[in-house]
């Protein structure tokens, strides 16, 4: 029974890091920016799905479509406001902008989660579950929440490979990642195709949020937490690769879940951190990256 | 080394420093007590930035855990002192420790570059956390170490201590920086391939520069917790130190070691005149910082010294 | 023999310099009697327990300045937030001290800080009352080293002594009515739960509740889930808590996974009167132990204290609160009974508390005591209160429950009824 559980609670615990993890690599891939504000992204979105919920008493489904769409709107804050200024910066030298972009977004999501610190408090907040209750399957009680969170991202997963792969506009995202001056050689404005990505980027990582509120609860302490998760998972599975970042959300959420139950949750993150240690030292594109 | 004496005597960052030092020197017969225990905060932090700015704007290599090699010179030394050994002994030890650390992070991680190196350093400083946390009842844990000796009970003193250490460490720093070295460290760090092709042993030069910044962080960690009198996670240890270390070299200016330690001085005063916001206070000096990174690239050296030329 | 004009001048010189002399001396001391006692408080204002000190610290000051102050000189804040970072609190009780010359710091809930801060307190000679820490260190390094330490305070019960005060409250509340044979003692790995534990593990035996088993996690635990399948797997009637850093989510996973099992002992954030809003009702059932609440009346000064918070702050008071409120008190009688702010006055005049406030009777124990300066425990001094979420409020089970205060536990919770 305690395999079932195990099971169950690290299928829905990976779905949600695979949510956050593929936005974080989508934007890396495509407009090779490491958005270090990624977790006050989430966390926005999680705190925004929570304030609407208390302040306009609306079902815990309208607080989710408010509070991915502040995570859209923090998106792109980042991208007009810290990214975009420093790409097109004159005086950074070429070499330096990926650096450049890297602090940049990190004192962003410091900023950010002060931000929301001073207004609500650091005290984790969460959202009613979206569907309430709990269900057994197999002997094992779990919340049907928690079903529907696994249900969710793979669902969003799902869109986005539809997207990515069948429409002309994610043909056209793909091949930005690939080779983006082919692109503009092609007639194709890079600027268009990286509004779309951070637009992408906010519905993930804003989802993401919500979900995370619904599950667990989010507070603005766990920003850096949350970003520094995203972005070890990426890079274990091949920063770039969504496909990596799937497997890598999987293999992290199990081998965390794992511990939590079979050793001690104090050790919860120390195998995958190992993993990632052996992974960069012998491996270090990642499971599946092709750079 | 004269020729070293020679370059250091023509370069202006140079005379700034010293007049810089000067006027430091003079302050405990003009500012309060509370001030020079600011200042003596913002000056192993200086030591901190500078020898991050060795690494990330010599070597190019940024490092986003310059608190791992901060945190193991810091506890080791502490660690020693639990077991009576004196203090001149923990801060040799600590400076060693922060050594090995940084010998043992920079084989593989050489071997990477961007941001893989960087998530390396990164994942160092969770697991030293980690392991902190793990054997809390030697290491004391999120409740932190007390030290059973501290440097001094006089603020004088210890704001003595911290300028000397500061001063001493920088000018080392920033002559292996405009030596013969430093320039082989740059040229490495901003062209790889040519500086190979020119002979020059990149791995090792940049291994060397890894030593050096380990080194002093270790040391200035160990001196910082003695001022202290605790070791704790959070002041030694936690990715946000990192982060401010990081923050305090770019926003004194890449590349010129004293602008890392300007960066810190002004970052720590920053943040305590702004305490009076209370809670805000962290996001305005983060405000303040990303605006510099916006718009003045090359720090607040670069304001100073504008109309130098880019190497 | 000097000719009368230098005569003159040098009397005139001679005048001056002993009227400005007599100015220095008395000058000061004479606009002392208008000069307002700074007060620093260092709190942690982005977390809910320690937002309630600089709140708690607000309303006791106004009222002292509206009845006209100490001795005709009115209490004046110094307000500092540490960001819950030991270091940022040493700075600020630095810059208390020598910048703005406070007499006296109160404040801090976080056991590891208030230890930081005890040093900075000894060697700075400022008497320094924490109002939210727990843990038993403190005042037992004022027993260790008293000439040191004695300028530390500690005004809120030490965690042996909240451990005492669950176990009273369980024996004597909810024993009679459920069947409680055995528990899991379930903590937060930090400084003020590990003498809680120690304690529980010894007073829970006593009154017939035998301990299966005793989890520690760390206290940035996000996910609780594998704690509670472990918790379950051994069937215990009750969990026995020891929780402050974190509160809103094990309580909110513990109502969605609906685990069967109440949870009873110390939460601090549950003696917050936001709790119940924070978890979105998952509060319900939660059994806390607190000073004082909203419903609580243990003291004359207890209701209108609550009152007065809700008008101007619009929610409840949080623990730690009530404990500033008073510590604010406590600190005005002592000026008043040493008649000055001289810190070794002050540190007896303190010693010598005995103060109706709004938690209790406050008195601290004394040199014989091993928790030298900790606030006395006890039914006739500072009991502390045991709580239950129910409906939206906060309802006091213990000790003075009224016969129609009932317990409820949510009802997915299978505690036996005797």
């Amino acid at each position: 029974m305690l395999e079932l559980q195990i099971l169950i609670d690290g299928f829905a615990i990976s779905a949600l890091y695979a949510l956050g993890a593929v936005g974080f690599t989508l934007m890396f891939g495509v407009s090779g920016v490491l958005n270090l504000a990624h977790g006050a992204t989430m966390v926005v979105a999680a705190v925004t799905a929570w304030v609407v919920a208390g302040q306009y008493a609306v079902n815990p489904w309208m607080a989710a479509v408010a509070g991915t769409g502040a995570g859209v709107v923090t998106a792109f804050a980042t991208y007009f406001l810290i990214v975009r200024p420093i790409q097109r910066s004159r005086s950074v030298p070429a070499a330096e902008k990926e650096i450049f972009v890297l602090t940049g977004t990190l004192l962003w999501g410091i900023m950010i989660q002060e931000a929301v610190a001073y207004f609500y408090t650091d005290n984790p907040k969460t959202v009613r579950p979206l569907l309430a209750g709990v269900m057994q399957i197999g002997g094992v009680r779990t919340p049907i929440n928690e079903l529907l969170i696994a249900v969710i991202c793979w669902s969003v997963i799902g869109l986005l490979w539809l997207l990515v792969n069948r429409s002309k506009a994610g043909k056209v995202l793909l091949a930005a990642s690939i080779n983006p001056r082919a692109l503009t050689l092609l007639g194709f404005e890079l600027s268009r195709v990286y509004l779309m990505v951070w637009l992408i980027y906010g519905v993930l990582a804003g989802v993401a949020g919500v979900l995370l509120a619904t599950f667990l609860g989010a507070s603005s302490a766990q920003a850096s937490q949350l970003t520094a998760s995203a972005f070890s998972i990426v890079v274990l599975g091949g920063l770039g690769s969504v496909s990596g970042s799937l497997l890598a959300a999987y293999i992290v959420g199990y081998l965390e879940t794992m511990t939590a139950y079979l050793i001690s949750p104090t050790y919860r993150t120390i195998p995958a951190l190992v993993l990632l240690v052996l992974v960069i030292y012998v491996r270090p594109r990642g499971l599946l990256g092709r750079r | 080394m004269t020729e070293a004496l020679r370059g250091l005597l023509k370069s202006r960052l140079f005379w700034i420093a010293l007049c810089g030092t000067v006027v430091l020197v003079t302050l405990p017969w003009v500012v309060s007590a509370y001030v020079l225990g600011i200042l003596t905060v913002a000056y192993y932090f200086g030591v901190f930035a500078m020898s991050w700015d060795l690494l990330f704007g010599f070597a190019n290599e940024v490092n986003f855990g310059p608190t791992f090699l901060i945190g193991s010179g810091a506890y080791a030394a502490g660690l020693l002192n639990a077991s009576g050994a004196p203090i001149w002994l923990c801060l040799i030890a600590g400076g060693a420790a922060a050594l090995v650390g940084g010998v043992v992070l920079a084989v593989p991680a050489l071997r990477l570059s961007g941001p893989y190196f960087g998530l390396t350093t990164l994942v160092a400083v969770l697991l030293l956390q980690q392991f902190i946390v793990i054997f809390a009842s030697r290491t004391g844990g999120e409740i932190g170490l007390t030290m059973n000796d501290i440097l001094s009970m006089d603020t004088t003193t210890n704001y003595w201590y911290a300028l000397g250490f500061m001063a001493v460490s920088g000018l080392i720093l920033f002559t292996l920086s405009r030596s013969a070295v430093g320039l082989i460290l740059q040229a490495s760090g901003q062209d790889r391939i040519g500086a190979s092709a020119l002979g020059f042993n990149v791995v090792k030069h940049k291994l060397a520069a890894f030593c050096i910044s380990a080194v002093f962080s270790g040391l200035a960690g160990a001196m910082l917790v003695f001022y202290l009198g605790t070791a704790s996670v959070g002041t030694v240890v936690d990715v946000s130190v990192g982060v401010q270390v990081i923050i305090a070299a770019v926003l004194g200016g890449r590349r010129t070691i004293v602008g890392a330690a300007i960066g810190s001085i002004f970052l720590i005063v920053a943040g305590e005149a702004l305490r009076p916001l209370g809670q805000l206070s962290t996001f305005v000096v983060s405000g303040i910082a990303l605006l510099v990174i916006l718009f003045f690239v090359d720090g607040l050296m670069g304001l100073l010294l504008r109309g130098r030329e880019e190497t | 023999m000097p000719d009368r004009s230098t005569v003159v001048r040098q009397f005139r010189t001679a005048l001056m310099a002993s009227a400005g002399l007599t100015y220095l001396l008395t000058g000061p001391a004479g606009a002392q009697g208008k000069e307002p006692i700074k007060i620093g408080i260092i709190s942690e204002e982005s977390a809910i327990t320690g937002a309630g000190i600089s709140k708690g610290a607000q309303l006791a000051v106004d009222a002292i300045n509206a009845a006209g102050g100490v001795d005709g000189r009115k209490f004046e804040i110094v307000q500092y937030d540490d960001h819950s970072s030991a270091a940022d609190a040493v700075r600020a009780f630095q810059r208390a001290v020598s910048q703005d010359k406070v007499v006296a710091v109160i404040g801090v809930y976080i056991s590891e800080i208030a230890l930081a801060l005890e040093p900075w307190a000894a060697r700075s000679h400022t008497p320094f009352i924490t109002t939210g820490a727990a843990s038993n260190e403190i005042s037992k390094h004022v027993h260790d080293d008293y000439d040191k330490n004695k300028y530390t305070f500690h005004e809120y019960l030490a965690s042996g002594f909240i451990a005492d005060s669950v176990c009273d409250a369980i024996k004597e509340n909810l024993l009679p009515q459920y069947s409680i044979k055995t528990a899991v003692v379930f903590s937060e790995d930090a400084a003020w739960s590990t003498p809680l534990d120690t304690e529980y593990m010894a007073c829970l035996p006593k009154i017939g509740v035998k301990v299966l088993d005793h989890l520690r996690f760390s206290a940035d635990t996000g996910d609780f889930t594998p704690l509670y399948n472990k918790i379950e797997a051994q069937k215990p009637d009750v969990i026995v808590t020891g929780i402050s850093h974190v509160g809103v989510q094990p309580t909110v996973q513990w109502a969605q996974q609906q685990v069967p099992i109440p949870m009873i002992g110390y939460s601090g954030q549950a003696t917050s009167g936001t709790f119940w809003n924070d978890t979105n009702g998952a509060a319900a059932g939660v059994v806390t132990y607190s000073l004082a609440a909203e419903g609580a009346e243990l003291t004359p000064k207890t209701r209108p204290f609550v009152f007065d918070y809700i008008k101007r702050f619009a929610g409840a008071p949080v623990v730690t609160a009530f404990t500033t409120h008073d510590a604010l008190n406590v600190l005005a009688d002592a000026i008043r009974r040493a008649g000055s702010t001289d810190a070794d006055k002050l540190v007896t005049a303190l010693e010598k508390t005995d103060y109706m406030g709004t938690v209790g009777r406050v008195q601290f124990y004394g040199r014989d005591s091993e928790f030298t300066h900790a606030m006395k425990y006890g039914r006739d001094y500072v009991p502390g209160i045991m709580l239950q979420w129910q409906n939206g409020k906060q309802v006091m089970l213990w000790p003075k429950a009224g016969s129609q205060i009932k317990s409820s536990f949510p009802p997915f919770t299978h505690l036996q009824r005797k």
